[in-house]
Order: structure tokens, then sequence, then C-alpha cells
């Protein structure tokens, strides 16, 4: 355990050797959640007004609550894991006594703690200078829930995102390409990371909850919210569960047959 | 107990193909190569066999995609191979399994395993963790391998300060902190100074030594392999052509003596060209180069019809052989 231990630790200084990197990022996250809360807090400027089943109060707390699960299932360091396998620097980990993926999640774990300090911080600050109506789930049950719902949508998106870099072993250039729109367009998009999902036609958001993707953002706030029956918070858990075991093993097999056909490219 | 037992490494008719999908120039090749890609097998290693000791330090030779860094590549585990048997420490290494990794070390010149934006030490903090090194080992060998190689006052820079030989000197502790058994060295004094290229040389030398490690080296260096290697791999288009000690390579490959010549009085020097080829022309010395089955008569001819005060008969120097083989240049199918 000392071993990941001590990739934690390493990871975490490497962040703080892109200071001005990791800060322009985190900027840019809550430029964006600016513009995400001020187009509903004008949307929900008359108080009584609820829509799709949100009220002011709900939606700003969606918003606000994506900033600290955006922290906890984006942020990842295994971005670069493609670039490795592009460029053949895996080999530096497979000759070494250390499992790559338990490494990389390592390496995550440690993205997502900074990040999510700095969430914390910023939704405080958010907080203090915008003093929206502020929903807080109370229901230990429900928080519960939803902590359950995040260890799966960590699990889904490190998944995903590990099968994503695995295209390089066949088509080296296709790296940065291929990553880009998984992970960035469509997660983004299907996730419920711009908006909630629930302003979609029924018919769409039926066939959106067969895929992995809402459970990473969507149905984790939703269940914090108590925007669901429990019936439903239970399908939810099951469908993650599911998905997160199906997508690593996946991910397994993908990894395997690519490792065969690595060429340890560039020396 | 018996042979079988002492041998580290034991390779059997080891093949290895690469897909590439052909390109053709320009940007229409380009498109072209989107919709219809030209796959084309390229066999990097063809039926290699060979076997090498505990304690031995070879030297693999040949010329640019020859397939020694392959060869390299599929012992420590990094290659799938496409057939054949491979034993390192009795292990599969395609298996990577932990026992395995932790006895071997893999050094390729033009790579980096350090932390480019942190102090090497914290690399080799990291290591002794991967590693699982006890720390009063790993003192242990921090401190003899810093010594060694010099780079005790690098430690605590960050490594994107540091010059390329530094760096290389800086990779090898970080390669060699778990005490590797088993150590491949791929090209480890490419791009480095003269004196940088000595100091990691003797380091080599020292480590096989001492540790009883069993070393493989490839390199474009000729030097590095003269200094190190008792034992030589030549391999070319990815057959092994000569596997043996240096001196018999030398024995085998060697196609000239050179003939010193020291006059006693001028003469006219366009006569030496029909002896041989004159290397150096610097009266009194005249350097001829003849093939070696006719150096006799050559020294005959040239004792009878020249004012010879002296004549040596010599070898071709060692570079020059090493250095024709490096070009591919010697490598003919009688050798085989």
């Amino acid at each position: 355990m000392n071993k990941y231990l001590q990739v934690f630790k390493i990871s975490f200084q490497q962040e703080f050797a892109y200071r001005v990197n990791f800060i322009m990022w985190r900027i840019r996250n809550v430029l964006q959640i600016f513009l995400v809360f001020f187009l509903w807090d004008t949307v929900f400027a008359n108080p009584a007004r609820v829509l799709f089943g949100y009220d002011r109060a709900k939606i700003l707390t969606y918003v606000v609550g994506l900033i600290m699960v955006k922290a906890l299932v984006f942020s990842a360091r295994a971005v670069d894991v493609a670039g490795e396998v592009a460029e053949g620097k895996l080999s530096n980990y497979l000759i070494k006594p250390i499992n790559y993926f338990k490494y990389w999640l390592t390496r995550d774990f440690s993205s997502k703690a900074l990040n999510f300090a700095f969430a914390a911080v910023e939704t405080f600050a958010l907080y203090i200078l915008l003093r929206p109506p502020f929903f807080i789930q109370t229901k230990p049950l429900l928080i519960l829930g939803f902590l359950v719902s995040i260890v799966f949508a960590i699990l889904i998106f490190f998944s995903l995102l590990f099968i994503v870099s695995a295209v390089p072993f066949w088509l080296p250039e296709a790296s940065w390409g291929v990553q880009f729109l998984v992970t960035v367009v469509i997660v983004e998009f299907l996730s419920g990371a711009l908006f909630p999902l629930d302003v979609l036609p029924a018919s769409l958001q039926k066939i959106i909850n067969f895929t992995p993707f809402p459970y990473m953002i969507f149905y984790p706030l939703q269940i914090y919210l108590g925007k669901l029956p429990t019936a439903a918070i239970l399908k939810s858990l099951i469908v993650s569960g599911i998905w997160s075991i199906a997508l690593w093993m996946i991910l397994k097999t993908v990894w395997q047959r690519g490792l065969k056909a690595y060429q340890a490219f560039g020396r | 107990m018996d042979k079988v037992d002492e041998k580290a490494i034991i390779v059997e008719h080891l093949s290895k193909n690469f897909e590439v999908t052909e390109k053709e120039k320009g940007l229409m090749g380009s498109i072209s190569s989107l919709f219809s890609p030209k796959k084309k097998t390229i066999r990097a290693l063809k039926d290699v066999s060979f076997s090498i000791s505990k304690g031995e330090l070879v030297g693999f030779i040949g010329p640019n995609g020859a397939g020694k860094t392959t060869t390299l590549k599929i012992l420590s585990g990094l290659l799938y191979p496409t057939a054949g048997f491979i034993q390192v420490l009795s292990y599969n290494p395609w298996d990577r399994r932990t026992e395995f990794l932790k006895q071997i070390a893999l050094v390729m010149g033009q790579k980096n395993q350090l932390w480019w934006d942190l102090p090497a030490i914290e690399t080799f903090e990291l290591n002794r963790a991967i590693y699982e090194i006890p720390t009063k080992k790993y003192e242990e060998s921090l401190n003899e391998l810093s010594e060694l190689l010099e780079v005790k006052k690098l430690l605590n820079i960050q490594v994107r300060r540091l010059s390329l030989g530094q760096r290389m000197r800086l990779e090898l502790v970080a390669a060699l902190l778990h005490r590797p058994k088993v150590l491949f060295l791929d090209e480890p004094t490419i791009g480095l100074d003269v004196v940088a290229q000595q100091k990691v040389r003797d380091f080599i030398y020292e480590y096989n030594k001492k540790g009883k490690a069993t070393i493989i080296l490839t390199s474009h260096n000729m030097d590095d392999v003269i200094d190190l290697a008792r034992r030589v791999v030549v391999i070319d288009k990815g057959s092994i052509l000569f596997d043996g000690e240096l001196k018999e390579l030398v024995d085998q490959f060697a196609k000239e003596k050179v003939i010193r010549v020291y006059l006693s009085k001028e003469t006219d020097f366009k006569k030496f060209e029909s002896i041989g080829k004159v290397k150096r022309l610097n009266y009194p010395q005249v350097v001829l180069t003849v093939p070696r089955e006719a150096s006799a008569v050559a020294a005959a001819e040239l004792l009878q019809n020249f004012p010879v005060a002296d004549l040596t008969i010599e070898e071709e120097p060692i570079e020059d052989i090493i250095r024709r083989v490096f070009r591919g240049e010697v490598i003919t199918k009688k050798m085989i």
C-alpha cells in the first residue's frame, strides 16, 4: 500500500509544480459555473416559478453542486494515458512492479483531492458572493445514496477514460481526437454537466438512461436534491453499478489486447 | 546444479512481427491511406536464438533498425513476442511477475523515467516504494550509486534544470536502486560528451564486476562495446549474424591487413597504388591496406622493389571493423 501512498504524494507535488496551470483550470471552471448560474438565475427570476420540477433553490443548487461533483468525478490525471501509450512512455511503468491502473487511479485521487479542496472554497466564495437560495439535504439515507453514486461515477469515468486511452495502441495518431470527443464533448453533454438532463424530451432521456453517462453527474445530483422516489434511486444505483463493473471488464479486456499490440514506440 | 541453472537468459526461435500502416507521400496519400490503409508486416526479428550466462556482459551491435532494441524490449516484457521461447531468470518476461520485475531494469538512453518537474530524489523515493526496497538498503544503494556516478550534488535540483549528461547519470541511479540482477542497457551513452561517456562506462564495468549482474548492452558507440563486452552479438535485419568473443569477430570480419613501410629514400609514390590501397603517405612513412590473404606477397614485393628501411604488418584496427559492422558492410551470407 505504501507504493500508492508514495504515488499520491509525488503526484500532489507535481500538481504544485504546475500551479499556474492549475489555477487557470479552476478559473475556467468557476467562469463556466457563473455562466450557467446566471442563465438559470434569469430563467427563474420569479421565485414562484417551477420548471421541469425545479424551483429556483433546486436549480441553483444543481448548478453549484456541479462544481463539487465535477471536481470529484471529472478531475483526472489519467487524461495523460493516451499520450503515454502513443509516445511509448507507458514502457516506464510496464517494467516496474506496479499496477498501472492502480497507479493512475491513485494519481486521479490526488488530483480529485486537490480539486475538491479548491471546489469547496470556490463554492463557499460563490455562496457568500451571490447568496443564492441553497438546498441542503438532511436525510442521511439520501446523502449515503449520493456518496455511493459518486463512487460509481468515479469508476465509470475512470474506465471510460482508460478504454478511450487504449485507442492509440492501434492508432497512435488518434489519441487526442478520440479522447476529446468522448471525454469532453459526449461526457459533458450527456452527463448533465451543462444542464439537468430532465429538461430534455422524455423519449430522449430514456435512451440516455441506458448509457453510462447520466450516472456520472446527473443522477448523483438528483439523488442529493431528493428529486427521485426511492425506487428510482435504487434503479439508478443498480444501473450505474452494472455499468461500473461492465466498463471495468471492458477496460481489462481492451488493455490486455492493447498491450499485445503495444509497440513501445519512439525508443 | 547443472548448466541450465547458470543461464540468466534463454531465447529460442524468437520472432517478432510488427503491423504497420504505410502512408503514401503527401496530402493525397494521407487521405487515401485513411480510407484504404495499406497494412504491411515488418519482420523485426526472425528466428533468433541465444543464451546468456549469469554475470555475463554482452554487447549487441548492428546497424539502425536491426532489431537490437526490439530484443531488449521483449526480454524485459514490454513487447509480446510473435513466436518463440523466452526465459529470463526462469521467468517468462511477458507475465511481468512482480518478483521478475524487481530483478530487472531497462535503461534507454533516450528515455526518461525521472519526473521532469521535481528533483531526482523524489523519483528515487517513489522507486524505493515501488520496488519495496528496505530503507537501509535503499540508503546504501543511493549512497554508493550517487558516489560512483558523482551525482550527490544534483539530487535536490529540479530535473529540467540539469544537463543531459547529469540527467543520464541520475537515470542510471533511478534504474539501479533496486539492484537488478539483469540489466538491459539501450544506448546508455547516447548524446553524452566524452567525459560523461567514460564515467558511465566505468560504472557499468564496476556494476557488472561487483554485483555479478548480467548485462546486455546495445550501443552505437564502439568504444562502449570494445571497452565493456567480451562477447558480442551482431544483429542485422532481425537475424543474428555473429555470436561470440569480440576477438573472434575481429578474426572473422577483418578482411584487410595494414602494412606500414618506412622508406630509406624517396621514390615514385604512384607505384604503391599497384600493391594496395594507400591510406597515408607521409614520407618516410607509407601506410597501405591489402587483402589479408595477399599480405605476404605484398610485403615481399615491397621489400624487393622499394627502398624499404623497415616494414610491419598489422591487423586492421578493431574500431574500423566494428564501424563496418555498424554500417552493415561486412555482413555477407558466407559469415552465417
